[in-house]
């Protein structure tokens, strides 16, 4: 594990540089793409432990943070959404330098889903395949999740629209531009630019039903439901943490299968 | 201000990232920034970058690290349990930064578990000279049973609502089992046991004759223990304290710190605390 900032010096990211440790390298590495706010502290250790088991396997591995978030330079509410699926595109070629190789495959959880398949349709080369693990499937679905909750505690100090129509939600916001953005992009709508998608979720709702149908025409598109508990969003008193072991499997088998 | 990613240690080193002010204050102890549970060092609500760069703001220099085995630093093999290597290597990291930097005073600073751990290295190194905790340890005094039942006798909704559960004890169970979380979480393998309110209060007064100055925040997340400011103060009737105690008690604030107003409140008040030593 090597950690280090890169990117832009003014205002640089964090990232975690997982070398392979297999004596056989892959010559293609993998992007690990962060979900937003509490989901992504309670998947910081599901991130860690996806990025050793495919070391194993020979890949080469980048776990990063977005602008604002997490390690990286900046506050989320200075950021936009467009900053972020950049980002994406400044820690690709900062993984391609370290690992040496010419191809990268992500990653994508929850908001880090949306966010990848958003590059990969604007940049129609350089990714050769894309893992959505329990994706957000459109900004307006994900708003009306956060909202559902909101719905159910009034009052609450930490799940609420702000006056100036921030959400905040278990501690982290999203500005009234952000939700902008994210309201423009649809999965289910989206042009798939890329051969090789994977779409893995733990629950079968009606969300990931909807980007099934979307894409299931699609050549290159794997649809696979792993059964596993949790909530992403779930926010307990001691920061506790998800780690859904057959759903980091089977995210490594559908990486490790698409070189076969 | 500027942050540096580190690797502190061999074979298996602590990843860290030092926050380092433009212009470093001499006299200003360092800050050691802990890990609270199984959380990584960007804390409970990203808390623990806020604070690190609060405190560059006031050129004074952090280190937010993980222990081993917890966020980016991996395991270490051992026995030792989790008390014997926070020490070791909380003071593995000071001995880097005194080496490195020259750093000889340090402030551990910590929320819930990162609380217990800035009192055992308090304790065990003479390099700390203060701790910053929210949450630490706590014990119930009789003042705190009056507040917490003393509104309650007077109470007509909280009588009809204890004549409920008496009349319908299942309904009551099931409420409860429907709010317990059974997901498929990895547990802290650090489980947070109060040593005897003695042991602790021994350990503070050494810690005071020591000179080591106490900034203890209190959130409403652990009011089951503590219920207001004075609470702890006597619950230790047999420490003196002195001007060395700094006690807050944020009842609306919940255990990790999810209200933004609230947040900005803790950063900046553990901050300005810092900064007044010396």
């Amino acid at each position: 594990m090597n950690p280090f900032f890169f990117g832009d010096s003014a205002s640089p990211l964090y990232g975690v540089y997982h070398p392979p440790t297999a004596t056989q390298k892959q010559t293609e590495a993998i992007l690990l793409c962060a979900p937003f706010g509490q989901e992504y502290m309670r998947s910081h250790r599901a991130f860690r432990q996806l990025a050793m088991l495919l070391n194993k396997k020979g890949y080469a591995v980048l776990r990063f943070d977005y602008k604002g978030t997490g390690d990286a330079f900046g506050e989320p509410e200075d950021s936009t959404i467009q900053d972020w699926v950049a980002n994406i595109g400044t820690a690709i070629e900062e993984l391609k330098h370290s690992a040496q190789v010419d191809t990268v495959s992500l990653v994508g959880l929850r908001l880090g889903g949306l966010i990848a398949a958003r590059y990969c349709s604007e940049h129609a080369s350089g990714v050769n395949k894309l893992v959505l693990w329990d994706t957000i499937v459109s900004g307006d679905r994900y708003i009306e999740e956060l909202n559902t909750y909101i719905e159910k505690t009034p009052n609450s100090k930490s799940k609420y629209f702000d006056e100036q129509g921030s959400l905040h939600f278990n501690g982290f916001a999203l500005t009234k531009a952000q939700l902008n953005e994210l309201k423009n992009i649809d999965l289910g709508r989206l042009e798939l630019s890329i051969k090789n998608v994977s779409q893995i979720c733990s629950s079968e709702n009606g969300n990931q039903s909807y980007l099934k149908e979307s894409w299931s025409a699609h050549q290159g598109y794997h649809y696979q439901h792993t059964a596993a508990p949790g909530d992403w969003n779930f926010v307990d008193d001691f920061g506790g943490i998800l780690l859904p072991q057959q759903v980091i499997q089977s995210v490594v088998s559908s990486i490790v299968a698409e070189r076969r | 201000m500027k942050e540096i990613a580190l690797k502190i240690g061999k074979p298996t080193p602590l990843t860290g990232i030092v926050a380092a002010p433009d212009k470093i204050d001499p006299e200003k102890p360092a800050v050691l920034i802990l890990n609270s549970g199984v959380m990584h060092h960007v804390g409970a609500c990203r808390l623990s970058v806020k604070i690190a760069r609060k405190l560059a703001e006031s050129g004074i220099l952090s280190i937010r690290f993980d222990l081993s085995g917890i966020g980016d630093s991996a395991p270490r093999t051992g026995s030792s349990s989790f008390h014997e290597t926070a020490i070791a290597e909380i003071t593995e990291v000071m001995d880097y930064l005194e080496q490195k930097r020259g750093i000889k005073k340090f402030i551990a600073y910590g929320l819930c578990s990162g609380a217990d751990a800035s009192y055992d290295i308090a304790l065990a190194d003479e390099r700390i000279v203060g701790i910053a905790q929210i949450d630490p340890y706590c014990y119930r005094t009789w003042s705190w049973y009056i507040r917490h039942y003393g509104p309650k006798l007077f109470s007509l909704a909280q009588w009809i609502h204890s004549i409920k559960i008496r009349l319908f004890p299942q309904t009551s169970e099931k409420r409860f089992s429907e709010t317990t979380d059974s997901e498929d979480l990895e547990m802290p393998s650090y489980i947070r046991e109060f040593p005897p309110q003695a042991d602790i209060a021994k350990g503070l007064q050494k810690l005071i004759e020591r000179n080591v100055r106490i900034y203890s925040v209190f959130t409403g997340g652990q009011s089951e223990l503590l219920n207001h400011a004075s609470q702890f103060k006597q619950s230790m009737p047999s420490v003196d304290f002195g001007t060395q105690l700094k006690v807050e008690y944020f009842p609306d604030m919940d255990h990790i710190i999810t209200a933004p107003d609230l947040q900005r409140v803790v950063r900046d008040n553990i901050a300005k605390w810092v900064d007044m030593q010396r």
